[in-house]
């Protein structure tokens, strides 16, 4: 806990947090407490707390990368410079429900193209997009293995074979 | 003092046989013995770090880079020049001006591996090639204020959070090491504006001379509203000995 103060200290003391009161005071704190308390101060666990803060958290908060920088001893700017590389990582937050489109060559074939333009009509979002009320994420990926179920969609992870734009709504 | 004979390996560079400690990089190897490799992203002071690939070179027939390439074995093989080598040399050049087109060495370099900046790669003059050198010397230097953020095409050198960076000491290290002068900064007599950040700048006490902002006087463990220019510290020091008692003047007689 002491951690947690401290860090609160250093984020009332940064630039940053003038003008963002209102989000700071709304941001989960004690969900960062946790994901931190059990790791290992060593550099080479930023990447495994990056992850399970991006499952958490749908995204990499900026407070998450900064207790990261403050945890590891890194600077901020390699922090940012790991959240920014991958694309596992997001730092704005994805959808509640994340539709991810084959755009593979085996569900191009199939059809996986007209799949995703028409989640992209139901939705009324491009690839890429997270809805505006935060529920919906549209993705596209390169291929999932799953070949022999082309097209194919995942949502939140579960992979959705034999789609038609038709089918498609049933992801929603 | 040269290395215990034990731990030197011997090899050849260019069909000369040449003997270096264990260790030591291939280019540092071949530019101690005469032997050239052109490098942008390499800097003596710095460590090596791979990124413009300008010093790629064959070992024992395969590409490797030059700077990244510790000798480690007796027996190695080195080539600098040939067809091969020409030919990367020349596709990196070619890449590295779809950054860069007017950069002079880079023309140079252009010239004389004959290539041309390939106009499908247009659109991302921003005259910095990636080479991080500006990174490694901000680290160097004490700070880590800039890194090279985002992956792919938009990868470039920024602060955390792509915001003008909170432990920048405006320092002007990494436009000083920068091969391209990419780095932009704006200087006038009180004051200085790197990486969007505005800094004052400190006159020294004695002369009034500008002797750097006080963030990186305070960085260095000086006085950030009163250090001495180096000029002036020189001359203080110079007195100081002066004024030491076995410095007096001998008595006479």
């Amino acid at each position: 806990m002491s951690r947690l103060i401290h860090f609160c200290h250093f984020l009332v003391n940064s630039d940053y947090f003038v003008g963002n009161i209102r989000a700071m005071s709304q941001f989960d704190f004690q969900t960062l407490e946790d994901l931190l308390a059990g790791t290992p101060t060593e550099p080479r666990h930023l990447l495994p707390f990056l992850q399970r803060t991006q499952e958490k958290f749908r995204h990499l908060p900026r407070e998450a990368l900064l207790a990261a920088a403050a945890h590891f001893s890194l600077p901020a700017s390699r922090v940012f410079a790991v959240a920014s590389f991958y694309k596992a990582f997001s730092l704005v937050p994805k959808g509640e429900r994340l539709i991810a489109v084959c755009q593979g060559t085996a569900c191009h074939l199939r059809g996986g193209p007209q799949v995703a333009a028409s989640l992209e009509k139901r939705l009324g979002l491009k690839i890429g997009q997270t809805s505006a009320d935060g529920r919906y994420g549209l993705e596209s990926v390169n291929c999932l293995g799953a070949c022999a179920l082309a097209p194919v969609a995942t949502v939140d992870g579960a992979v959705r074979g034999h789609l038609t734009p038709g089918r498609a709504a049933e992801l929603l | 003092m040269s290395a215990p004979i034990e731990t030197m390996v011997s090899g050849t560079i260019n069909g000369r046989t040449v003997a270096v400690a264990k260790d030591t990089p291939l280019l540092q190897a071949a530019r101690d013995n005469g032997v050239g490799i052109p490098t942008l992203c390499h800097h003596p002071a710095l460590p090596p770090d791979g990124n413009c690939r300008l010093c790629l070179v064959e070992v024992g027939g395969k590409l490797a880079a030059s700077c990244l390439y510790p000798l480690r074995e007796d027996g190695f093989s080195v080539v600098t020049e040939s067809g091969k080598i020409a030919g990367a040399r020349a596709f990196v050049v070619k890449l590295l001006l779809s950054r860069a087109p007017e950069d002079e060495c880079l023309l140079r370099l252009a010239a004389l591996y004959q290539t041309a900046p390939d106009p499908r790669l247009a659109g991302d003059e921003d005259g910095c090639l990636r080479c991080g050198r500006c990174v490694r010397a901000c680290h160097a230097a004490g700070s880590d204020a800039v890194a090279l953020v985002g992956r792919g095409r938009s990868r470039k050198v920024a602060g955390a959070f792509l915001e003008p960076p909170a432990d920048c000491a405006g320092c002007l290290a990494c436009a000083r090491v920068c091969p391209t002068g990419a780095v932009k900064f704006r200087e006038t007599k009180n004051s200085r504006s790197i990486w969007g950040k505005e800094f004052s700048l400190a006159p020294c006490p004695v002369c009034g001379r500008t002797v750097g902002t006080p963030e990186e006087l305070a960085r260095a463990g000086l006085d950030p509203g009163g250090a001495l220019c180096p000029e002036c510290r020189r001359r203080a020091m110079a007195g100081a000995l002066l004024a030491l008692p076995e410095n007096a003047a001998p008595k006479r007689g």
